[in-house]
Formats: C-alpha cells, sequence, structure tokens
C-alpha cells in the first residue's frame, strides 16, 4: 500500500500545480533565422510597382492593400482600398484577422521599403503567409506609376512595352498624385478567417 | 523546441526507425511486465489481478502530465503534437468489439505480439483472429464506412469540449487515475486467486 500512497501524492501534487498555473500560450517562432535570410535573399516577398498596377487596373479582389504609414500620412494620401494599420499597432489583436489569413494577398506599403519590410519580417517570424511589400513603397510607385519617365527613342522594345504600360496606368490612376487620392475612407471588408493549419503533426496510434 | 519532427530538428527519416527503437522497448518491458500472460490481462476483468489498469493509466498520466509541463517550460509546442480525430461511433462500437476481445482473448494487440515472440499457442490464435478480422473489416468497408465515418468531430480535445483548461482537466483525470488505483487495490482483494 506505501507505494500507492507514494504514488498519490506526487501525482496529486503535480495535478494541482498544473491545474492551476495558467496555460502557456506563447506562440514560438516559426522560422528559424537561416529560413528567415533564405526568404530574403530570393526576394520572394515582393511585389513590383507594375505587378501591382496591372492587378489594380484588373480589380483583382484577392488584393489587400495594407498602409503601414501613420494614420495622419494616411490621411494625406493613401492608395485606393487600402487600410491603414501602422507599424506599431501591428501586433494588436485588432488587426490579426487581416495579417494572419489565407485568403487574401497583403500588400504593405510605406514611402520607403523599410517600415513596410519591417511589417512584413514581424509578421513572417510569427508564421503568417499572404505578406507582401511593395518594392520601392510609395515613392517609387510614384515614379514609375504615376509619372513615368518617357525612355529614349533607342531603348529597348520591352523598355518601351513597359513604358506604354505605366502611362496607361497612369492614366488609370489619375496621372498627378495630389488627384489620385480617394479622400474617402475605404475599409476593405474583413475577410473571412480560415486559418491554415500551421504545420503537419505527425499521425501516430496505439 | 519539441515536437522534434514536425520542427525538423530531427530530419523526418528517423520517424520510423525511431518507432522501431521504442517498439522495441514497449515490447520489452511489457513481456517482463507479464503482460504476455492471457490471464494477467483477463484478471483486470474479474478483479483478481489489475496490474495491467494501473500500468496503463500510470503510462497516461505521465505522458500528460509531462506534455503539460513541458509546455508550460516551453519545450515542446503543443499545437503541434497530433491529435488523433474523433469519430464517435467509431470510438464507441470499436471500443466495445476491443473490450470484448480483450475479456475473451486475454489480449490485446500490443501484447498478443509479444505473448507470440516468447510462442504462446493462444497468442498465436488471436494474432491469426486480428488478420481475419482486418480483412472481414477491408472486405465490407463500403457497408461499415457510414457507420465508420459518422459523427466526426475532429482533432478535439476533451478540455475543449468540456470548456475547462487542460490543467485543470488533468487534475481531474489524475484524481479518476487515483480513485481507480484505490478500487483496483480493494478489489485484488475481494477477489484473490492463487494459481493463475
Amino acid at each position: 500500500m506505501l507505494p500507492l500512497k507514494r504514488l498519490t501524492a506526487i501525482l496529486f501534487g503535480l495535478g494541482l500545480v498544473i491545474a492551476f498555473v495558467p496555460e502557456n500560450t506563447t506562440k514560438q517562432y516559426k522560422l528559424t533565422a537561416g529560413e528567415m535570410l533564405t526568404e530574403i535573399q530570393f526576394g520572394t516577398e515582393m511585389v513590383s510597382s507594375d505587378e501591382l498596377a496591372d492587378w489594380l487596373i484588373n480589380k483583382d479582389p484577392s488584393i489587400q492593400l495594407i498602409d503601414i504609414r501613420t494614420p495622419k500620412e494616411y490621411e494625406q494620401f493613401h492608395l485606393d482600398n487600402a487600410i491603414n494599420i501602422p507599424l506599431n499597432q501591428i501586433l494588436e489583436d485588432e488587426w490579426v484577422d487581416y495579417v494572419d489569413q489565407g485568403i487574401k494577398m497583403n500588400i504593405f506599403y510605406s514611402n520607403g521599403t523599410t517600415l513596410s519590410h519591417e511589417a512584413w519580417m514581424i509578421t513572417r517570424q510569427l508564421g503568417y503567409e499572404n505578406n507582401y511589400v511593395l518594392q520601392g513603397g510609395l515613392n517609387y510607385w510614384t515614379e514609375t506609376i504615376l509619372n513615368p519617365s518617357i525612355p529614349s527613342p533607342y531603348s529597348a522594345d520591352d523598355e518601351i512595352a513597359k513604358y506604354e504600360f505605366r502611362k496607361g496606368a497612369s492614366q488609370y490612376f489619375g496621372g498627378d498624385v495630389k488627384s489620385s487620392t480617394s479622400q474617402s475612407k475605404s475599409k476593405a471588408s474583413k475577410p473571412k478567417i480560415k486559418r491554415k493549419k500551421k504545420k503537419k503533426a505527425p499521425q501516430g496510434g496505439c | 523546441m519539441g515536437p522534434l519532427i514536425p520542427q525538423e530538428i530531427i530530419a523526418e527519416g528517423w520517424n520510423f526507425f525511431i518507432a522501431f527503437v521504442v517498439g522495441v522497448g514497449f515490447g520489452f518491458v511489457l513481456e517482463q511486465a507479464g503482460f504476455s500472460s492471457s490471464r494477467k490481462l483477463a484478471g483486470v476483468f474479474y478483479g483478481y489481478d489489475t496490474v495491467v489498469l494501473k500500468v496503463f493509466f500510470t503510462a497516461a498520466v505521465t505522458g500528460m502530465l509531462g506534455l503539460l509541463y513541458f509546455s508550460l517550460f516551453d519545450w515542446i509546442d503543443l499545437n503541434l503534437v497530433w491529435v488523433n480525430p474523433t469519430f464517435l461511433w467509431s470510438a464507441i462500437i470499436g471500443g466495445i468489439i476491443m473490450g470484448a476481445g480483450f475479456i475473451i482473448g486475454g489480449y490485446c494487440p500490443g501484447t498478443s505480439v509479444c505473448a507470440l515472440s516468447i510462442g504462446k499457442i493462444d497468442a498465436m490464435v488471436f494474432f491469426g483472429g486480428i488478420f481475419i478480422g482486418i480483412f472481414l473489416f477491408g472486405e465490407f468497408y463500403e457497408i461499415i464506412k457510414p457507420l465508420y465515418m459518422a459523427e466526426y468531430l475532429g482533432n478535439i480535445k476533451l478540455s475543449d469540449v468540456l470548456g475547462v483548461s487542460q490543467g485543470t482537466l488533468a487534475f481531474f483525470v489524475i484524481l479518476v487515475a487515483l480513485g481507480m488505483f484505490y478500487v483496483a487495490e480493494i478489489a485484488e482483494k475481494k477477489f484473490p486467486r492463487k494459481e493463475y
């Protein structure tokens, strides 16, 4: 009977402790530094301004633009249908459904690429997918899409084709930066949350 | 850190090798504990020998506490640990069949292999029965399928269903296990059997 009593004491003690400690809900980092480096080197997170312009002109419904700058900057100018998630708020519960989802393609943008890359790195480290960065940010967007420079007549054909596309895009987006702003505060509908299974756990059984 | 294979700390190819080593160890311990005797297993039902019940409940409680403490110390990510999906009717009917087989044959699938390996004839018959069962299941799968797949509840945990924290549930499981240990002790005294 003695071993049973000892067992009771041990199990009861351990059980009591585990019943009253809070559950560990800390999310472990999903990507190692090495994996992160690979992704950065391949630049898979980058979306060029031409690609984005093409998607926007074709009204691709899967695109979700996310403005990473401060609300003030967002008020002054933002791309159509972009939502504003300032970088310092990106981890807040309010935005989790936007940045951690499996349906839309989120494109972060800021004036340059520093802020948007920071946002991307944070969300990527948490294991979120479908987040991308607008290459060159708004500055490059303005430079290439809104005010494309005319290539020299001796440029290669694809240079000229690119310019033709940009010229069209510029007309579509209003050409001039100031007039292309939409003052209406557009807020995209919240995508339905369809969390992806993180990593497959191996099956097992008795 | 853990689980080691889903986190790719150990390559997936090692999966079967590790399973093999653990399996051999498991079989060895089962045999050493006397689980290759069908009388010992049937003893749980008749109450004269409850070692099997104690061993398996101790194993379950140890595993449960181990996982919860490991999770508490950040040594394992419980979200990556596989939870068997629940098919309610399959579980109930399968449990009844397994329990009946346990009493009639005196083995569970694992211990029957154990006993087979030391040359017990009843275990060989039991083992043959397993394959007949597998064969029949395969042949009649299309007929059984609606029942087999019925009431799919997903990879649920008891703590989610009851709406309590995992720790609280673990504590209750421990209480149940301890209660069963004490009842088992009483049963062994009440239904003693000398020769088996």
